[in-house]
């Protein structure tokens, strides 16, 4: 039993870092522009097919495929906020953002269907289907590959967001908009950058996928309500608040998973959803403009 | 303004008067004798995208080699058949919306099946209203025919609780220092892939072998890791996993992963797709599946399948595919005895009395049905031995001895 | 003009009564029954979103609720289907109450969080709760009419929808002509200007969201009962709840018929599109597109263009960000 939840806790760490950076986009986006971004899943399985058909094209290891979703991603994302978001009406933004990312989402998915048809695919590697065993726990390399890209998207990120200008900028833009604007920060173009680098992270997030889990196009509906739950406990817009929910929500799902069920264990993401709203709206790490939103 | 409405009004009551109740679907209406002409239109609905895409897509191609056969020599009754293909999305109000629209607006002469047990019976219903005869390649879980329906046929050798049968057989029958003493089950929540797991179950719990892991899991799960640590812990003899194909990959994955040895590893429906041991990379070997057609199998046009199959499709044929192709035999056959191909009641009333009474050669191997519509045969065991697909039970389709215990993956 | 606007409703219902006789066969009649049904949801889903601006895309839970109520009272208890069907609605509604005191304490962007949520969580229960629902093995409820064929049931069925929908109309306007009704507008204008001016807001929030609920249950329990099979995917689809969504904006959610105009547009369209496109998936793309151009090209609906009348708010209500970009060059 003992073992059990060790090896429990040890995947739910593993995948709450994968979550983690699933989810920082998330809260950029809501960061920058106060826009809950129900299409960042359907991005993220876009990434994971692209990735697909250059492994299988080319035969190469998937994450040589980044260098092309990556700033693909990017411009993609500034292009949503810019010819999209942006000519939203500010007064019912939040509620018409939701509306016009999850029709966004739905253009992707039939998008994928048509083009790679509705059958799994997956990209399975050598490494695949091996682990490391530590102490009776094992840990398949894959998972563990996923977590430490992760991690290091998420240092990137966040070295992004502390020490570059853009970084002050967009930082200053989530804090206050219109103090940021009337000291000379160019608002909307930053607000523009924030979504590319929020769908660049989905661009690695979606390699990392591909190589964890077979995918179809309708799979990015099981992660609409799992990252909508993170962002919501961590605090909506905070991105660290945001990565230790993940953390948290991929134990408890880990540990849940090892010893009821799956049912269960997915059941735990709402539960927790329902119980910070209960509690404390603004999430644990959510500053007081969240429960506004 | 007013003169308009008045029109209008005056219009829609004489289309009222005219057409009142004449609707031209009318159970049992008389066709017009226009409607014997052209090609015969067969509906089909079939999960193209969605959770059973997969196995979806194998059926569509079994239906389209057996058309492309039947055209290729005259069609049915010397008319061309023509298959009408709708998307339900796995999605059980989109299959019935099919069959309406497929049996009341094209005005197809017969419909084919969806997959999966789940789609079938909100289908067979809409078919079984309008008087279709419904022969169905994938529903083989057992509330399929606990309906009431008078006109479903599932064309397959075996319902899924039978499945497993031979292996069962041969499990309870080994000496007892030899048999295993525990048994995992992991299924997907789905009525026909549960079916398989727990019928074996049932007879193994029966016969003495305890049951130290009972998992099911939704469609929508894609990470096996937690299940595989689950199985782990308990170190069971034996391994049953009731599955479709990306789940029985995903669980082989897991269980490698996490250095799970069983001696003997059985998974539903993944193992007899052609893709499974790629997908597995090399853990393939010794894998146990029921399967209810094997492409060496020497029975009714199933060389011919399998030939015609590599000419459209470049690949092997697979189960699916068999499946819909002895949809595609039985009709032909059915329809060739009573030598009507009409969607009215008089029609299809002879085809499922025809059904009913006949035994048919298919790709399968014979098959008849009870008064259920339920196969009355058996399905084989195949076993991945030194990377081939073996029949390895029962006894006279034997290809190769069952391998037990089973090499580590 | 005046008579031509009195008149057109009353020409729509009598066109609407007598379709299931004008139309050629009973698919027809089916998709038209069907339509009527996302009518009268998204008319329903109108008396909370219309009112309030509170958009939930999670309404198919009620509406899955409504259906498994309706038919688990039928097939284990043996209740008299319309029994079960007022009964399970009623359920629902005190469920709602439940779930919008804690759903409306948040606004905007985790409101719809919420409510997506929300149908995720009954499908997990209802898939998973095995031994109660019958699981992925779905439900099946015994036809009410077993007299009559498939397609005299549709008709049956074609009228109780038109039925449901002239009643959630009815409500709808009621609401629109009510004290309760304005304190729901000023919610929707400015919810915290509205509570200082004394409007119970979490009250009127929680009433008007239970009574959409409600309408969308007894839809829920009606489609049961027709339809005979239930499986938890497909009605906790979140797809169903934003068809009512899309519909309702399409029409115009400040009107009484926006919904109902939306539904006839989007319900053919999308029968059609299957239909046409059926053997791929492009059929998901058209109507994503269909979404994506309303919202950012038609947010107030057709009515709203048709009517001339300005949207937006009667005071129009600036951010300092907007009246900044006014300065800014």
């Amino acid at each position: 039993m003992v073992s059990l939840l060790l090896q429990g806790l040890a995947l739910g760490v593993l995948t709450g870092g994968l979550y983690a950076l699933l989810a920082s986009g998330l809260s950029l986006y809501f960061g920058v522009m106060r826009v809950v971004m129900v299409a960042h899943p359907a991005f993220l399985f876009l990434a994971a097919y692209l990735t697909y058909t250059v492994h299988t094209t080319f035969g190469v290891d998937p994450f040589l495929a980044l260098p092309v979703t990556v700033p693909l991603f990017f411009a993609l994302g500034v292009a949503v906020q810019r010819l999209l978001i942006a000519r939203l009406a500010p007064e019912n933004l939040a509620m018409m953002s939701v509306l016009l990312t999850f029709g966004i989402a739905l253009t992707i998915e039939g998008l994928l269907g048509t083009v790679y048809t509705g059958s799994y695919k997956s990209v399975s590697m050598e490494y695949a289907t091996r682990s490391l065993s530590v102490g009776g726990v094992h840990l398949p390399y894959d998972k563990i590959i996923a977590f430490w890209v992760a991690a290091l998207t998420l240092a990137v990120l966040f070295a992004v967001l502390v020490k570059s200008r853009f970084g002050q900028a967009l930082r200053a833009t989530i804090q206050h908009r219109e103090a940021a604007r009337l000291v000379g920060v160019p608002t909307e173009r930053v607000a523009g950058y924030g979504f590319g680098v929020g769908l660049a992270t989905a661009a690695v997030g979606g390699t990392v996928l591909a190589l964890i889990t077979p995918f179809f196009p309708a799979s990015h509906w099981v992660w609409i309500g799992k990252l909508m739950a993170i962002i919501v406990v961590g605090g909506l817009g905070s991105v660290v608040g945001a990565a230790l929910a993940a953390i948290l929500l991929g134990v408890v799902e880990g540990l849940v998973l090892v010893t009821v069920d799956a049912t269960w264990a997915t059941m735990m993401f709402y539960v927790f959803l329902f119980l910070a709203l209960l509690v404390r709206p603004q999430g644990l790490f959510g500053g007081r403009l969240a429960h506004r939103f | 303004m007013a003169r308009v409405r008045k029109g209008l009004v005056a219009v829609s009551l004489c289309a009222l008067a005219a057409t009142a109740c004449a609707k031209t679907d009318e159970p049992g209406a008389a066709q017009s004798p226009g409607q014997q002409q052209g090609p015969v239109k067969i509906g089909i609905s079939l999960p193209l995208t969605g959770d059973f895409s997969e196995p979806g897509k194998g059926i569509q191609e079994g239906y389209q080699v057996w058309a492309d056969r039947v055209n290729a020599k005259g069609g049915l009754l010397g008319r061309k058949v023509e298959l009408i293909f709708r998307d339900d999305a796995s999605d059980p109000n989109r299959v019935s919306s099919d069959y309406e629209s497929l049996i009341t607006q094209d005005k197809v002469n017969l419909v084919f099946g969806p997959f999966s047990s789940r789609l079938v019976i909100p289908a067979a219903k809409v078919a079984e209203s309008y008087d279709m005869v419904f022969v169905e390649p994938a529903g083989a879980a057992a509330e399929v025919f606990e309906q009431g329906f008078t006109r479903l046929f599932y064309a397959a050798p075996a319902v899924a609780g039978d499945h497993y049968n031979y292996l069962a057989d041969y499990l309870t029958k080994l000496p007892a220092d030899q048999r295993p003493k525990t048994a995992a089950y992991a299924s997907l929540d789905d009525p026909f892939a549960q079916g398989t797991a727990y019928g074996l179950r049932d007879k193994l719990t029966a016969a003495g072998i305890k049951t130290v892991v009972d998992e099911v899991y939704p469609p929508e799960t894609t990470d096996f890791s937690p299940i595989a640590a689950k199985i782990a812990a308990a170190k069971p003899d034996l391994v049953v996993g009731g599955t479709q194909f990306e789940d029985s990959v995903g669980l082989v994955r897991a269980l490698q992963e996490l250095k799970v040895q069983p001696k003997l590893a059985a998974f539903s429906t993944g193992p007899t797709l052609a893709e499974f041991p790629g997908a597995v990379k090399g853990a393939a070997e010794h894998i146990l599946s029921p399967v209810g057609w094997s492409a060496t199998a020497s029975f009714t046009g199933n060389q011919e399948m399998v030939k015609r199959y590599k000419e459209l499709f470049g690949g092997e044929a697979n189960e699916d595919a068999a499946n819909g192709y002895t949809v595609g035999q039985i009709i032909e056959a059915a329809v060739t005895a009573v030598k009507c191909v009409d969607p009215v009641k008089e029609c299809q009333d002879k085809l499922a009395g025809h059904i009913r009474q006949s035994t048919f050669d298919t790709v399968v191997g014979p098959l008849s049905f009870d008064d259920k519509g339920r196969p009355e045969q058996a399905h084989m065991i195949q076993q991945y031995v030194d990377g081939k697909v073996e029949i390895v039970l029962p006894e006279q389709a034997r290809t190769a001895d069952l391998v037990y215990p089973k090499r580590e993956w | 003009m005046r008579i031509a606007s009195r008149g057109l409703p009353l020409l729509v219902a009598a066109l609407a009564i007598a379709y299931p006789w004008l139309v050629p066969n009973y698919y027809l009649v089916y998709a038209g029954a069907l339509t009527v049904m996302y009518a009268a949801m998204s008319t329903s889903w109108n008396l909370l979103g219309g009112f309030t601006g509170y958009v939930s895309l999670g309404h198919s839970a009620f509406f899955g609720l409504g259906a498994y109520g309706t038919g688990l009272l039928v097939v284990r208890l043996g209740v008299p289907w319309v029994v079960a069907l007022l009964v399970s609605a009623v359920l629902v509604t005190v469920f709602a109450v439940g779930v919008g005191i804690a759903a409306v304490r948040v606004r905007g962007a985790s409101f719809v969080i919420v409510s997506i949520a929300l149908v995720s969580m009954m499908n997990l229960v209802v898939q998973g709760w095995r031994s109660l629902t019958g699981g992925s093995t779905g439900l099946q409820v015994p036809s009410p009419f077993p007299g009559l064929h498939r397609g005299e049931t549709h008709m049956v069925f074609f009228y109780l929808f038109l039925a449901l929908l002239a009643v959630a109309l009815l409500c709808w306007w009621h609401v629109s002509r009510s004290r309760f009704g304005a304190g729901l507008r000023a919610i929707r204008e400015d919810e915290d200007k509205a509570e200082s001016l004394g409007v119970p807001t979490g009250a009127y929030k929680v009433a008007a969201f239970a009574l959409s609920a409600l309408f969308v249950a007894l839809a829920g329990g009606l489609y049961a009962v027709w339809f005979g099979s239930l499986d938890p995917i497909f009605v906790f689809s979140i797809l169903i709840g934003s068809y009512m969504v899309l519909m309702s904006l399409l029409g115009g959610v400040r009107h009484l018929y926006g919904p109902l105009l939306g539904a006839l547009i989007v319900a053919p369209a999308g029968e059609y599109f299957l239909i046409a496109l059926g053997e791929t998936q492009i059929h998901l793309t058209a109507t994503g597109l269909v979404l994506v151009l309303v919202v950012l090209f038609m947010p107030d609906g057709i009515l709203a263009r048709l009517t001339r009348r300005r949207p937006g708010p009667s005071i129009p209500d600036e951010t300092a960000d907007q009246r900044l970009q006014k300065v800014t060059p």
